[in-house]
């Protein structure tokens, strides 16, 4: 909750939605740490985060007209949702680019991660696999399993949430879900 | 056998959740990239940007769209043309301009080739004159003046 003095998110949608820059402002400031954390969890780098405030931010003035909140968590709730489809486009650019010039793994990264697979045996939380290696194995999922992965097993979100943050039918969360993570064990087995 | 294949799979999701773990930025760079300086002003010229193209969209895009148009027009209308022989060839064909269609009706008159067309071939079928059909329309039109 805000001070009695600060305007409500819902007042300050309809501010900007009517010309008012700073309006438009004060909801940046806001609320730019949200986008950046959800940002955070599909992408590594400084420089991609960013990325993804600007483009959240750019889809949230040009939809300002279609928001029609009434309490508080619900502008957080559709941010979060533009929030998510600016990471999914970004993903499918990233994997676009990075099927064209991924090389294969090299037979050092295989072997590490083999070894640190088995050497942590049950315990394979505390293996040490590097970022880059992260994320060459990601790039062989699909920007939906990719974020349905990530917003369920790494975030925690419950399916209906994930539905709605996405636009997807609860169904085709769970049906992603499930594939997404049996192609994720697929190329893992490779290294086990 | 079955208990081994789960437990694999579990160790499998594991490791997965620690590799998407491993791709996502840390803290750190999640900081750096809120407090990043200018980042409103780079958010406004994107907007402005947009807004740019969006109006000048109008009639900078013309060109572009006749560039595409031009030979998609130009693909349909040798279609059409081609189909149009193909149609007078077929109608041209003996056997083939009188051949039922179903319902009664009958190619030719489908195909409107001879003057006709469907209209006289309905009403020779049902042996109705002009005349005819004038009164019913008019006896019709006065029932329902009267309800």
């Amino acid at each position: 909750m805000y001070p009695a003095t600060e305007p409500t998110d819902d007042a300050l949608v309809a501010a900007a939605a009517a010309g008012d820059e700073s309006a438009f402002e004060a909801l940046f400031n806001r609320h730019r740490r949200q986008v950046a954390r959800i940002a955070g969890r599909f992408f590594a780098q400084r420089e991609q985060i960013e990325e993804i405030i600007q483009d959240a931010f750019t889809k949230l003035y040009f939809a300002l007209h279609t928001y029609h909140g009434t309490h508080e968590a619900s502008f957080k709730a559709w941010l979060a949702q533009i929030t998510v489809n600016a990471c999914y486009d970004q993903l499918r650019r990233v994997r676009r680019r990075s099927e064209q010039t991924l090389s294969e793994f090299t037979e050092s990264e295989t072997q590490d991660f083999s070894s640190q697979l088995r050497v942590a045996g049950s315990d394979v939380e505390t293996a040490l696999i590097s970022r880059d290696l992260a994320l060459k194995l990601l790039t062989r999922l699909s920007a939906e399993d990719r974020v349905v992965l990530t917003l369920l097993d790494v975030e925690g979100f419950s399916v209906a949430e994930i539905a709605e943050m996405t636009n997807w039918s609860i169904s085709k969360v769970k049906v992603r879900a499930h594939r997404a993570r049996a192609h994720l064990r697929r190329i893992l087995r490779k290294f086990v | 056998m079955f208990k081994r294949n789960s437990q694999n799979d579990e160790h499998l999701d594991r490791a997965g959740k620690l590799v998407l773990r491993t791709a996502a930025g840390d803290d750190q760079e999640i900081e750096k990239a809120v407090e990043s300086p200018f980042l409103f002003a780079r958010v406004r010229a994107r907007i402005a940007e947009q807004l740019r193209e969006n109006e000048s969209g109008g009639w900078q895009s013309l060109p572009l769209i006749a560039w595409r148009a031009i030979p998609a027009m130009a693909l349909v209308a040798s279609i059409t043309g081609g189909l149009m022989l193909w149609s007078g060839r077929s109608a041209g064909a003996p056997g083939v301009a009188n051949a039922p269609v179903g319902f009664g009706v009958y190619e030719e008159a489908l195909a409107d080739s001879n003057d006709p067309g469907v209209e006289q071939t309905v009403l020779s079928r049902n042996n109705l004159s002009h005349d005819d059909v004038l009164d019913i329309v008019i006896e019709r039109g006065a029932v329902e003046n009267k309800k």
